[in-house]
Order: C-alpha cells, then structure tokens, then sequence
C-alpha cells in the first residue's frame, strides 16, 4: 500500500515536472482565452449593448462548442459602461490589470471607443471595435478595427449612398433640404451630407439642426414643405426619427426622396409602432433580410439570437447590431486560429491583410481601420401593410437599392407614389 | 485637529500619495483612486456653499464641465501643460461661480437649487453647439507622450488629484476655522439675523460661491487627460450632482472631515459596484444609503460619531 503510494506520487510529480519542461499539459487544464470589454448595460445606449453581449456570447457558445480557441475554451469578461465615457479608463485597465484578459474589443458606439483608445494604443494591443464613427481619424492607429461598414471615409461614404440613389432616378431631384439634431451622429452625417451634395450639384434649400430635446417636429415638417424639395434628408436619433415620419405625414410632405440617415428604422419598435407609414422611405441599413444578403450562418444566427432576446427583453429582430457585435469578434477569433497565437502585433496583422469571412459577409478592412469599401445599404421601405412584427422577418419589405452588388428590387419613385 | 496636526497630516497624505504615484503600481487602482479623488475635491467644494452655508447647489457639473472645457480650449489652442490648465480651469469656473452668486443673489432654497441646476442645461447647450471643442460629437484628446517625474500619465494625473484633494480639504478647514466660517454658518442659521448683527452675508454669498466653484472647476481641469476624451454628456452627467450632494449628506456636512469620509466611502463602494455588482445598483445604491442617512443620521457620520459618543459615560 505504501510502495503503491509512493510510486504514483513520484508519477505524478514526473508528469508535472515533464509538462513544465515540454510545455506539454492538456488543452482542458489550460486557463481560457479572455476577452474583455465594457459594454452600455445601463444608459442611453442599454438596449443596444445588451443585444450586443448576446450575440457576443453566442459566438462564444459556437466557438467553445468546437473546442475553443487553439484548444483553450473562451471567456467574455465584461462590465457594464453605463453609456458614460469616464467609466471606460478604468474598466478597460481593470480588464488588463486585474483580470488579466487576453484581448479587449470595444464597447457599442463612439463615445465608448474614444475613451478606452489611449490605454490601447499605450499597450500596443488589437482592438476590434463595434459602431464607431471615425475614432481612429486623429491617432491612425494601426491595432484598430472597425466592423460597422460605413467605409473609409465614413461621414462622406455614409451619405453618399443616399445620393447615389437619388441622382439614378426620373425626373431628376434639383433641390435638398438637410435636417438633423443638434447631437455627435447627426452633425457627423450632414457635414459629409453637405460635401457630398456640393459635389452632386444640388441646391440646398433648407440646412438646420434642431435641439435633442425637440418633441413637435410638425413646425419643422411644415418650414421644409413650404419649400418644396425634391429631396429630404434626414439625420437622427430614434425619438426624433418617430417624430419626423409622423409629422410628414401630418403635414402631408411629399418629396420625391425622403430618409437617409434616420437612426431606429432598423430596430423592430420603431417598425412596428409606424407600421404603414414606413412605405416609401428610403433609409440607411446595415443588414436586411433579403436574398442578396444571405450570408453563410446569418439565419442560424438570428435565430438563436431572437430566442434569447425574447426571454431578455431585447430588440426581437436583431438585425441591426446584434450580427456585427457576432461578427467583431469571429473576426478576432479567426485571427487568433489564423495565426495560432495571442501575440497583439501578429494578430492585429492578420486581420489587416486577411478577408474574413463573416455571417455579415465577406470582411476586409482598409488602412485606418475601417472597412476598406462601404458598404452602407440604401433600402425602400415598401408593401408594409400593418406593424406586426412578423413581416419584417421576411425579405420584399426593406428592399436593398444601393449598392449594386447587393441590389434587391427596384426602388418606387417619387416617394408619394409608394404612399398610394 | 490643531493646525499643526493638520499640516502635519496634509504633508504626510501628499507624501504617501506621491509615493504610491511613483510605486507603478497595477493601473486600474491609480483610475479607482483617481475618481475617489476627484469626489473628495468635489464633495469639499459643494460642501463650501451648501454645508457651511446652506445653500444648495445643484449645479457641480457645470462647474465641473467649466474646468473641464477651459482645459480644453488651452490644450487645444495652446497645447498648454497640465499646471496651466489647474489655474485657468480654477480661476473660470471661480469667476463663473462669483457671477452665479450675483445673479441669485435674491434667491434662496429650492429656487437657488433649481438656479444652479438651469446653469447646468445653459451651459450644456453653450458647449453642445461650440465646434470649437467638438460640440455635441466631443472631442479626442492626445495626452503628451511622456509624463513628468512618472512612468505614465496615469500615475501623474493621480499624484495630481492627490494635491488637489488636499489643497480642497486645507481650504475648507481654513474656512471652516475662520471668521469666514462663523460667517458662513451665520448665513445657513438665520440670514436675516446674521445681517442684523453686521455680517457681510452678500461678500460672504459671493465668496462661498467663487470659491465652490474654483475648486469644482479644479478638479475638472485633469479630466481631459484623464480620459482622452471629452463630449457633454459625460462632463455635464447629472451624477456629478447627484453624488457631491449625497457624499457631504453622509459624511457630515458641518466640517471638512465630513465630505472627505462620504467621497471615501461612497466613491470607493462605486468604484466597487462598477466592476462587481451590476451599475443598475450603482445609482440604487447611492439612493438608498443617502435615504438611510437622512433618516437615520441627519448630521451624516460625523454627527452620528459625535451623537455616540456624547452618550458615552466616560
């Protein structure tokens, strides 16, 4: 008995002695591979990030069904942001420090990414970020990688696909009215708007801001239908979007193009609370489902995704962020599996040169970061009947105009026709 | 405490802070700290106008956003150092405090408080729509690429909030043993009275309220390179109120030492909250120990420490 005890003793201890020579322990005894973040749980932007750890997470199931990670499983550690800037130095310093995380991606939204950048940049790390608008314009910093795929100039290539549809149609649009409120995004999205309608030779008849806080956007229908353009643009926040469509209405304002770059026509509240009054509208998106955008695992995606935002009160369609908050990370798990490594500089390399192959698509990212081509979608909101919810699952009502490549059908023109 | 002892005491805190600066520590506890920090400045600074004088001021993120913003345009247009930005951030957000004090000079309680926090939204839209420091979008900072005396910008920023919590507590205690102070608590009891029996409760007004706001305005100065990025949200948070109301109410509002114990306490059970429990509790968490307090020990801890051992036969 003591001869037996002793000998599987002296095993043992050869045995870890032997694993820390030839480095040789099993994948299961190994610590997983962290990921962190901070993320808006709470605030302004809670509904969103809280779709976003979903679908993180559900990446992180699918990847640790398969074995993980260079066969070490994976762990999302995040915390929540509170949508406040100032929490995001020492959550992300937290991440490194303490919990000692293998790699950090950013947070949902601009004014999240700016903060954590310094720390990022300082340590030299890969950073994956999610719907950020320009943050790496000032620091051009080679580690950062944006999924959003507003382009790589994304205020002028954003806006710019509102006009590539508006100058193919007949009678041709003469005059613009650019409306927004007074806050980061819509600022953002009409200075590129006013470069990009300089070039395209149209006269601005009406350019003004209104305050965030506005709730009556009837005053500000009826002083661009007394002007009468040809096109309405629009850049706002999901409040003031419900606001406009339902003042246009009111007011009965009818150009021949009227959307752009309203925020909350993706999310399945604002579909469904306008219902009808969508038709016509002409917006940006970022995904849809229509058949030129099935990506390989997109359904299986939302539909795992949809299962869980019903239990956690989520928006039901996920459309909008939930597959790019899937795909910035399948982005940084391919690059880890790619290079075989959690060395920062070679991971961040692989993600420059390499395509990815995403359930949002075919990704691949230009010299600042961004994508390197936009590919912001137009989409005409047409055939909406109703607000039940269950039609915007199915593809033939935000038909894709622009781009080309992912065209779907073809677009009502003048707006007032597809209101009949 | 003596003055002695005090002195003593505001050395040694600068030294060890300065030490702990220069240890190079895990990052993550100069950024803990750093916050806990700026709430003792900003905690000693509302308690200046609303502890010592009863006037309750709602207004601390405009204060703030003041220092925070004028350290802003000096970066921006002069790349000024971090010393530069501490006076001018001081000396504006002082001046807009004096002004504040002129134009609500007929004011007094809830009418004063919804004063201050009607500052709060005018000066949030001033800066909303001024593109020179980023207007609504915000603005990207680069901190210099190297720190002075320290390894990094974080610790320097640290070291920094370590002097500036000090500098705001040995200016309440000053005021606090002063005629000032007498004066001020004059004013809190009974105006009228105090008036009659020939305080200068206008200049005592005008000075509580410059010298709250220079010290709000101080502790916004750094934030700029603190956190790299400034936008108006996030300076004008509404929480900045909120707590340098709340950790004074807990503390203890009748002496310096007050505001000091509410920031370390309920600074750092935030700061705990953030990266432990969920944030949704953060706020809940503030309310209900401030509920507690009022309750339970209006004179906050101090007043409750005094209360015991008042009852104490020895």
């Amino acid at each position: 008995m003591m001869w037996t005890w002793t000998r599987s003793r002296t095993c043992a201890v050869l045995a870890v002695i032997a694993a820390l020579v030839f480095g040789a322990w099993p994948a299961s005894a190994q610590e997983p591979i962290k990921i962190g973040f901070g993320m808006a749980l709470t605030g302004g932007l809670a509904a969103g990030g809280k779709s976003c750890v979903i679908a993180m997470q559900l990446w992180a199931d699918d990847v640790n069904k398969k074995g993980g990670l260079l066969g070490r499983k994976v762990q999302l550690v995040y915390y929540d942001d509170q949508t406040k800037g100032a929490t995001v130095p020492g959550i992300y310093s937290k991440l490194l420090d303490v919990d000692k995380v293998h790699f950090v991606v950013s947070g949902y939204g601009t004014n999240l990414i700016a903060p954590a950048m310094p720390i990022v940049m300082e340590r030299k790390l890969v950073f994956p970020a999610l719907f950020g608008l320009a943050n790496n314009e000032k620091h051009n910093y080679p580690g950062y990688f944006q999924i959003m795929p507003a382009g790589p100039r994304p205020a002028l290539d954003w806006t710019n696909t509102f006009l590539e549809v508006a100058i193919r149609q007949t009678p041709k649009a003469q005059t613009i009215a650019i409306v927004g409120a007074d806050a980061e995004y819509p600022h953002n999205a009409i200075a590129g708007m006013r470069e990009n309608v300089k070039k395209a030779g149209l006269k601005v008849v009406y350019d003004s801001f209104y305050p965030p806080t506005t709730v009556d956007f009837t005053p500000i229908a009826r002083a661009i239908k007394a002007l009468n353009p040809d096109i309405v643009f629009v850049a706002s926040y999901p409040p003031d979007t419900a606001g406009m469509v339902l003042a246009a209405h009111e007011v009965g304002l009818r150009p021949k193009l009227f959307g752009g770059g309203m925020v909350g026509l993706q999310f399945a509240a604002l579909l469904t609370k306008l219902g009808p009054k969508l038709n016509g509208i002409v917006n940006y998106d970022f995904w849809v489902p229509e058949p030129t955008l099935k990506f390989p695992g997109i359904d299986e995606f939302l539909k795992r995704y949809q299962a869980q935002a019903a239990k956690e009160g989520v928006d039901p369609l996920g459309h909008y962020l939930p597959p790019w908050a899937y795909s910035y990370v399948q982005v940084l798990g391919q690059a880890i599996e790619g290079t075989k490594s959690l060395d920062q500089q070679k991971v961040a390399e692989y993600i420059r040169s390499k395509e990815h192959d995403t359930i949002v698509g075919k990704v691949k990212f230009g010299g600042n970061g961004e994508w390197a081509q936009s590919r912001v979608l137009q989409v005409q909101f047409q055939g909406i009947d109703s607000g039940d919810i269950a039609q915007f699952h199915k593809p033939g009502k935000r038909v894709v105009l622009w781009p080309e490549k992912f065209k779907s059908g073809n677009i009502i023109y003048p707006y007032e026709k597809a209101l009949k | 405490m003596s003055g002695r002892a005090f002195a003593v005491a505001a050395v040694v805190v600068i030294a060890g802070g300065l030490l702990v600066a220069g240890l190079g520590l895990n990052q993550y506890y100069y950024f803990a700290a750093y916050v806990v920090l700026q709430y003792v400045v900003l905690a000693t600074a509302w308690n200046i106008l609303g502890g010592y004088t009863g006037y309750v001021n709602f207004g601390t993120p405009a204060f703030f956003a003041l220092g925070a913003y004028t350290a802003v345009v000096l970066i921006k247009w002069l790349k000024a150092p971090l010393l530069a930005q501490l006076v001018a951030g001081a000396v504006v957000a002082g001046l807009l405090g004096l002004a504040i004090g002129y134009l609500t000079l007929r004011l007094r309680g809830v009418f004063f408080s919804i004063a201050t926090l009607a500052l709060t939204v005018v000066l949030q839209t001033m800066f909303v729509n001024w593109e020179y420091t980023g207007g609504a979008r915000g603005i990207s900072l680069a901190r210099p690429a190297t720190a002075p005396f320290y390894g990094s910008y974080v610790q320097f920023v640290f070291a920094v909030m370590v002097i500036l919590a000090v500098l705001a507590v040995a200016t309440a205690w000053c005021i606090e043993r002063s005629w000032i102070g007498r004066g001020f608590a004059a004013i809190r009891d009974n105006e009228e009275a105090a008036e009659c029996m020939g305080v200068p409760t206008l200049r005592l007004k005008l000075l509580a309220t410059t010298v709250s706001g220079m010290l709000m305005g101080l502790a916004g100065a750094p934030f700029p390179f603190y956190i790299t990025f400034v936008e108006p949200a996030s300076v004008f948070d509404l929480n900045y109120a909120v707590n340098s109301l709340a950790m004074p109410m807990i503390g203890g509002t009748t002496t310096w030492v007050g505001p000091v114990i509410g920031a370390v306490l309920l600074g750092s059970a935030q700061q705990i909250a953030t990266v432990t429990i969920s944030s949704e509790l953060n706020l809940l968490l503030v309310g209900v120990i401030l509920v507690a307090f009022v309750i339970l020990a209006p004179e906050g801890i101090v007043g409750l420490v005094r209360r015991l051992s008042r009852r104490d036969p020895a």
